[in-house]
């Protein structure tokens, strides 16, 4: 390569504007991929007090008016929204006298800006699906959700590559859009070990504040609603109360939230179980590392970034035999699986794990190693370059070269 | 054809053909795609919607604005990027000719049809607001406006503050009609690349 490979990405969420889970991923796929040496410009939507333009560990980040637009509706927001990334886009590439090598996507809700850019400047376009309309919604019922389903089938359609986070997501994507098997790519997301660096010290005044020294804490991070499959943990925490005595820690809100603090007050067990709603990263940070178990009970679940997580802090793990989290985890290797919606399944393995430490300490050190070897921005970085450089060695052979 | 825009394109493109000025349309056509050159000389890139189902009017325009930039964008390079200048006519593809503009440096006319104000009068739903702030954005980023009457010109400078210098009138019942419209395209011909 003549010179430094430059890819611009486009994303409606970069931090501090924090949605979902493309938000973190786009931001440390960015900065590893700045590592390995790509230039990134990130294109994204702005935030109350976040710079239009800055400079991050070498990723130059845009951010656009994304409300020039009044809009009558959510998707009508998106496509306005993708209006004026696309026109601020093409100005910056314009700056850059062309000097872009691919575009990046990420999910439907940047695809119009991504697909006429490609066009325009005649550069490969590649794509990461996070998720699908027809998997979040469990088919299509609105004319709304047809919409987006056919703008997602499109972009596929125009992306180079489609890159999917997970084996299940590959064939879900593949079977949902019709795609050719040699269009689509596994990179798995990755986690940031670093971020529990040096958290170790000092951990015993901060769990007192939620655990009695003799109780074990089993944490569950995640929003509280059906398909993460809360009210399974709930329903088996008088279970393992019978075996071992331990504090339940709920991260999140959602929803169900009411719902199931009425199951533990009518199970007489308010204090073995707290519910904290959304907590700062540290604090987070630091349950994660004081747990002696997490817990990932999804029904429904892409991919399972919390159990990548925990695994980075050393937490053992027990989930739900589903979707990405059959990936992640080697059952009696690197955590435990459980039967999907089944509280006596997931009492059993909470219990296998509080109650014997030698077979604990064998399972988070094996995740943690497995974390290292898979999961690890620098490796993801380093896929990604080599497709993007993929990409290219195909693209300079094509008539747009 | 929807309304009487589509005459009028079609005889303003013959008659610049006539005046040797290389013409490109581009437009919409829900089947007939592709791009053919008529027998009035005038070279027609037809494009459909790639995403069928719609919630509105809004989001098939947004999402047809992406292929009308792939076909002028196919044009543009088609022609060895020698493409001076876009006309269009109203709000629809505003949002190509201002990404067109922003990525390749061609300058581009908005030509005023009607005004959103005008066909939904006292309307200020979201919906309205939408279309009007795309209209906007078409005559902030335009290198001139051209109308077809005296009363557009005073509605455009009354309803969004178009300087007056920006406005040009080109009346279709003009015996100066074509040469009118062959002036304005070359005041603006090129504009971007010297400024």
């Amino acid at each position: 390569m003549k010179n430094k490979l430059s890819v611009m990405m486009f994303t409606w969420e970069f931090p501090p504007r924090v949605i979902g889970g493309i938000s973190p991923h786009v931001f440390f796929l960015s900065k590893s991929l700045a590592k390995t040496g790509v230039k990134v410009h990130v294109i994204t939507c702005d935030f109350p007090g976040a710079p239009a333009h800055e400079v991050i560990d070498g990723v130059d980040v845009y951010r656009v008016d994304s409300y020039k637009n009044p809009a009558p509706d959510f998707a009508t927001w998106v496509y306005l929204m993708n209006l004026n990334m696309q026109k601020e886009a093409a100005v910056i590439v314009n700056k850059l006298e062309n000097k872009i090598d691919v575009f990046h996507a990420h999910d439907w809700l940047v695809a119009t800006a991504g697909i006429g850019l490609k066009h325009i400047f005649r550069k490969p376009l590649l794509v990461t699906m996070h998720s699908t309309e027809i998997g979040r919604r469990d088919g299509l019922h609105t004319d709304a959700e047809k919409m987006i389903h056919e703008t997602e089938a499109w972009l596929t359609y125009e992306a180079w590559r489609v890159i999917c986070c997970s084996d299940y997501m590959v064939s879900h994507v593949r079977w949902a859009f019709g795609l050719p098997e040699d269009k689509l790519v596994m990179i798995p997301n990755g986690v940031n070990l670093s971020v529990y660096y040096g958290i170790e010290n000092d951990l015993a005044p901060f769990r007192s504040k939620y655990a009695l020294p003799e109780e074990k804490i089993v944490l569950y991070v995640g929003r509280l609603v059906y398909e993460k499959g809360i009210h399974v943990l709930i329903n088996a925490v008088p279970k393992v109360l019978e075996k071992i005595n331990a504090k339940f820690i709920i991260v999140g809100s959602g929803y169900m939230k009411e719902q199931l603090q009425n199951i533990v007050r009518s199970m007489n067990l308010e204090h073995k179980v707290l519910f904290m709603g959304f907590v700062d990263e540290e604090t987070l940070l630091k349950l994660q590392k004081c747990a002696d178990v997490s817990v990932v009970p999804s029904l429904f679940e892409p991919f399972g970034i919390v159990a990548l997580e925990a695994m980075a802090a050393k937490s053992p793990i027990v989930v739900s035999d589903t979707g990405g989290l059959s990936e992640i985890v080697d059952h009696d290797v690197t955590g435990f699986k459980t039967y999907p919606n089944n509280p006596e399944s997931l009492a059993w393995g909470i219990s296998k794990i509080l109650l014997d430490e030698n077979y604990k300490n064998y399972i988070r050190e094996n995740a943690y190693r497995k974390i290292q070897e898979k999961y690890d921005w620098k490796k993801i970085a380093q896929q990604t370059k080599a497709i993007y450089k993929a990409v290219l060695g195909e693209f300079s052979k094509s008539f747009w070269a | 054809m929807v309304g009487q825009l589509a005459d009028y394109i079609s005889a303003l493109a013959t008659q610049l053909v006539k005046n040797k000025v290389e013409t490109y349309v581009v437009t919409y056509h829900d089947s007939v795609t592709g791009a053919v050159e008529e027998a009035n000389g005038v070279k027609v890139a037809r494009v459909a919607n790639p995403v069928r189902t719609h919630i509105g009017v809004l989001t098939w325009d947004l999402t047809l604005n992406q292929e009308i930039e792939r076909a002028a964008a196919n044009i543009y390079y088609g022609a060895n990027k020698q493409i001076n200048l876009i006309n269009v006519y109203d709000w629809h593809f505003i949002p190509a000719a201002v990404t067109l503009k922003n990525a390749l440096n061609i300058p581009f006319v908005y030509s005023v049809e009607s005004l959103e104000s005008h066909r939904s009068p006292n309307s200020n739903t979201p919906h309205n607001m939408s279309i009007k702030s795309i209209e906007w954005l078409g005559f902030y980023e335009a290198e001139k406006v051209s109308v077809k009457s005296e009363w557009m010109h005073d509605e455009i400078v009354r309803i969004y503050s178009v300087p007056e210098e920006k406005i040009q009138i080109v009346s279709p019942s003009s015996d100066t009609w074509i040469k009118d419209a062959v002036r304005l395209y070359k005041t603006v011909a090129g504009g971007l690349k010297s400024k």
